[in-house]
């Protein structure tokens, strides 16, 4: 225990972080690697929920899933297998085992940067006094020139559906399943939810998803989310949108959900999807001067500074910031830049890229076509599909399109591009160039006249470009 | 160890706000070498340091308004520059001290704008300067929306200069005494043999001093308000106040930095030699930002000279609480018409304007002439000779 032969006595750092999430994590790293001495207090492991109940695993999953679905396709390429069968215990292991390898060199990383971890969960106090209040570390107090919260956030659940582990799951929980229900209910059809329903329904589960706003994945461009729900309807994966739902009967081995207005759903599990809150219960003393809003989430300005000029949040907590982890690491950049006064750009939320991992992926950076109208911009529209793409073709998933918006000129040519949409193959691993057109403000030729390889999926976002710009090679 | 205080900086000055280190904890100073910058409300000075060493602790930091008289520094005379540990500087965010680390700080951060290579080539093909567009991006980023409005309309009307502190005082005295002063303003044109017949003599005193044309025009301009006192004199609702003393001050600017008047004391009665050596004294000062509070203080009179060889007159503002300011021309060699016997004839002569911005409550135009015309018989009789 690191605090306890030096009882009472304060601990001194540049930097005191709570957190060892990616936003934490991430501001510990930059933070030493600017020469600051730092803490960094984590209740669980560092890494936090990425790393060890979402994003990894998640993906792990779906990776799992993609892999089973490429042996089910392998026969149109002349590999015949005789037949699939899962162990879903061996892939829970190979996923436990990329996430401890992730975990120990994240570990490593920090001790070689001499960060200071503590163990426990943390309360920050008036003076910039931050104090571990139990765990292994718990008495250890530290005082940072500046503190960072990154405490992050925990799934939310419906009134009606108590997570018990066994019916009614969330994030936390299904990503430690041995074994996979034959029926499961997907309640909430935003990203999460749409990549647990693809990944279940991949893996031989019959899925319904239940969403109580008018479409699923809500704030994705129209089209995209259209490529999603055909690709979901053709796999059998059952879409109920305006869905409400107040709660669900357990019957032996299954349980049942009543639908207002609709049929009742019968499952093995419901899996709990409808957003996450943050978890600022408890993170602050009397007096710390930190202003957190009606929800819960701790108000920073575009440097990340809360109300107390010395207290920094950067991730899940913040308010009105995506919950990405690659915006939380973008954050902790921001503020440990600002803690060292150097020039620093905050981060533009409406411009982070976006990735869905779900099958077809879905990926984007910018407005969409909805939100570029609404905010009174005139807008010229290209998109090209990948059916006509060579490497589609050749790795046998064709599914998906290219959706480019521009700024319209007077002229009514395209300007400025605005957004850049993908769904389909490996869109998560190609919006790169659409984020780089997005955010240096690229014009539709200036973008285009750029060249993608060959072939590649890339070449669709190259010929939408094109016919942006006024003349496609393939696409009108 | 020596104790680094903030120096009394003039009779009527108590306090000063530190705008600048020079130094930083653990550096090495040399006596008398730059430390601090401190501002008043009326001059920004460079602050000397007392003693050589290592400068150990800082105890005001950049904004922090500090008593005359107050410890604001530490400085070890027996230390070794950059083992200071770093631990004891005053924590402050602006300012946050990086100490020595494993790894080390990365070299050349980020200064200046960031612009995407996009608007970098707007600007650039557009001839625009990044940094003097307020971008209206996120933190002020320069969005390409900016970048093509500057090069389109110019970026003058999103250009947001802060001024400086010398430069928002010169501002705020000038509105006060135009709002609050009635300007006259009269110009004579005057006979200008007497900076030929100094040419001829030299241009510097017999102790070395330069002598200016401005240092010869305040010679008379002093003598001259002898017999124009009210000239010298500070109004007060009913009543004028005479001075009796002139203390003569000398319109001066600041490299990109405003304006600043300081004062030579006591000037009525000195000879040229005398006045020549006193400007020259307080050039050096306001050259090496050492001018004190009381350099600015007490004028009654001020003299501007010509701002280019090419100036006619310049119309000044007077500086409170004066009544009058006189300007000079530059001393040109021009065609003159003379008288010779008889016949009028043009010869190559020296002519200068002088110039008189006064209080229209105290003076008018043709006292303000009479005045300007006195001077011009003072500076024509000039014994140079024996003031030379």
């Amino acid at each position: 225990m690191k605090g306890l032969a030096v009882a009472n006595e304060v601990q001194q750092f540049d930097v005191v972080v709570i957190g060892g999430g990616p936003g934490g994590y991430a501001a510990a790293l930059y933070g030493a690697a600017a020469g600051m001495t730092v803490a960094l207090v984590e209740r669980d492991k560092v890494g936090g929920t990425c790393l060890h109940r979402g994003c990894v695993p998640a993906k792990e999953f779906l990776e799992t899933a993609h892999v089973r679905r490429t042996i089910e396709h392998a026969g149109a390429f002349g590999i015949n297998t005789k037949g699939v069968s899962v162990d879903f215990a061996v892939s829970q292991a190979r996923k436990g085992e990329i996430v401890d390898r992730l975990y120990k060199g994240l570990s490593g990383l920090l001790k070689g940067r001499n960060v200071t971890v503590f163990e426990g969960t943390a309360r920050l106090d008036v003076g910039l006094i931050v104090r571990v209040v139990d765990g292994a570390d718990a008495g250890v107090v530290a005082h940072g020139k500046n503190v960072v919260l990154a405490a992050g956030s925990v799934p939310r659940t419906l009134p009606g559906f108590d997570v018990d582990g066994k019916f009614v799951v969330t994030s936390d929980e299904f990503l430690d399943l041995s074994a996979l229900p034959a029926r499961a209910a997907v309640i909430g059809g935003g990203a999460i939810g749409c990549e647990f329903a693809s990944m279940l329904s991949d893996m031989g589960t019959q899925v319904t998803i239940l969403e109580f706003l008018p479409t699923i994945l809500t704030g994705c461009d129209s089209e995209v989310v259209n490529v999603v729900q055909r690709s979901f309807k053709k796999r059998g994966i059952d879409v109920r949108v305006g869905a409400k739902v107040s709660g669900h009967s357990p019957k032996k081995g299954a349980t049942t959900i009543a639908v207002e207005g609709g049929d009742e759903v019968t499952v093995d599990m419901v899996v709990m999807s409808v957003g996450r809150r943050p978890r600022t219960e408890d993170l602050l003393g009397e007096g710390t001067g930190v202003v957190i809003d009606e929800r819960g989430f701790v108000v920073a300005d575009g440097y990340q500074r809360t109300a107390n000029p010395n207290v920094f949040a950067v991730g899940d907590v913040v308010a009105d910031s995506p919950q990405l982890a690659h915006v939380g690491f973008a954050e902790a950049i921001v503020a440990i830049k600002t803690m060292l006064g150097e020039v620093v750009v905050p981060v533009d939320y409406d411009r982070v890229p976006w990735a869905i991992y779900s099958n077809p992926e879905v990926a984007f950076c910018g407005l969409t076509e909805a939100a570029a109208k609404e905010k009174g911009y005139e807008v010229v529209v290209k998109k090209d599909p990948f059916g006509g793409n060579s490497r589609a073709q050749i790795i046998g998933d064709t599914e998906g399109v290219v959706k480019v918006i521009a700024e319209r000129r007077p002229d009514g040519t395209a300007g400025q591009i605005l957004g850049v949409h993908m769904a389909g193959p490996w869109v998560t691993e190609q919006l790169g160039a659409g984020y780089f057109a997005v955010n240096w403000e690229a014009t539709a030729e200036e973008a285009a006249a750029l060249i993608q390889p060959h072939p590649s999926l890339s070449e669709t976002f190259g010929e939408t470009l094109l016919a942006l710009a006024g003349r496609g090679l393939h696409v009108g | 160890m020596v104790d680094v205080t903030l120096p009394s900086l003039g009779e009527s000055v108590t306090e000063g706000i530190i705008t600048r280190w020079f130094k930083r904890v653990g550096e090495a100073v040399m006596r008398d070498e730059p430390l601090f910058e401190v501002s008043t409300d009326k001059v920004d000075s460079e602050m000397p340091s007392p003693a050589a060493g290592v400068l150990v602790q800082i105890l005001a930091e950049e904004g922090d308004t500090v008593q005359t008289g107050a410890r604001v520094a530490v400085i070890d005379e027996h230390a070794e520059a950059g083992v200071v540990a770093a631990a004891i500087v005053a924590p402050s965010r602006e300012t946050a001290e990086v100490p020595d680390g494993p790894v080390p700080a990365p070299a050349g951060a980020v200064t200046g704008v960031v612009v995407s290579p996009v608007v970098r080539r707007i600007l650039a093909d557009g001839g625009v300067d990044p940094s003097i567009i307020r971008g209206s991006g996120p933190g002020g980023a320069i969005t390409r929306r900016d970048a093509e409005r500057a090069v389109t309309n110019g970026p003058t009307d999103e250009v947001v200069m802060k001024l400086s502190n010398a430069q928002r005082r010169m501002g705020q005295h000038m509105s006060l005494s135009s709002q609050s002063t009635p300007h006259g303003f009269t110009a004579v044109e005057v006979d200008g043999s007497t900076f030929s017949r100094l040419d001829e003599l030299g241009r510097t005193t017999r102790d070395g001093i330069a002598i200016t044309d401005e240092a010869v025009v305040a010679l008379a301009a002093v003598r001259a308000l002898g017999e124009f006192e009210y000239l010298n004199a500070t109004f007060a609702g009913d009543e004028l106040v005479v001075h009796r003393t002139v203390n003569l001050g000398f319109m001066r600017v600041v490299a990109e930095d405003g304006m600043l008047v300081p004062v030579v004391h006591a000037a009525a009665g000195l000879t040229l030699r005398a006045l020549a050596r006193r400007v020259s004294e307080v050039d050096e000062r306001l050259a090496s930002r050492q001018l004190t509070t009381d350099d600015l203080m007490g004028g009654t009179f001020t003299i501007t000279g010509a701002p280019s060889i090419h100036s006619l007159w310049t119309v000044p503002i007077i500086i409170q609480p004066e009544v009058a300011v006189l300007s000079m021309g530059a001393v040109r060699t021009v065609p003159v018409a003379v008288e010779r016997s008889g016949a009028t004839i043009v010869e190559v002569g020296r002519r200068v304007v002088l110039g008189l911005s006064f209080d229209h409550r105290v003076c008018e135009a043709v006292a303000a002439t009479h005045y300007l015309e006195r001077v011009a018989e003072l500076l024509a009789g000039l014994d140079l000779e024996s003031e030379h």
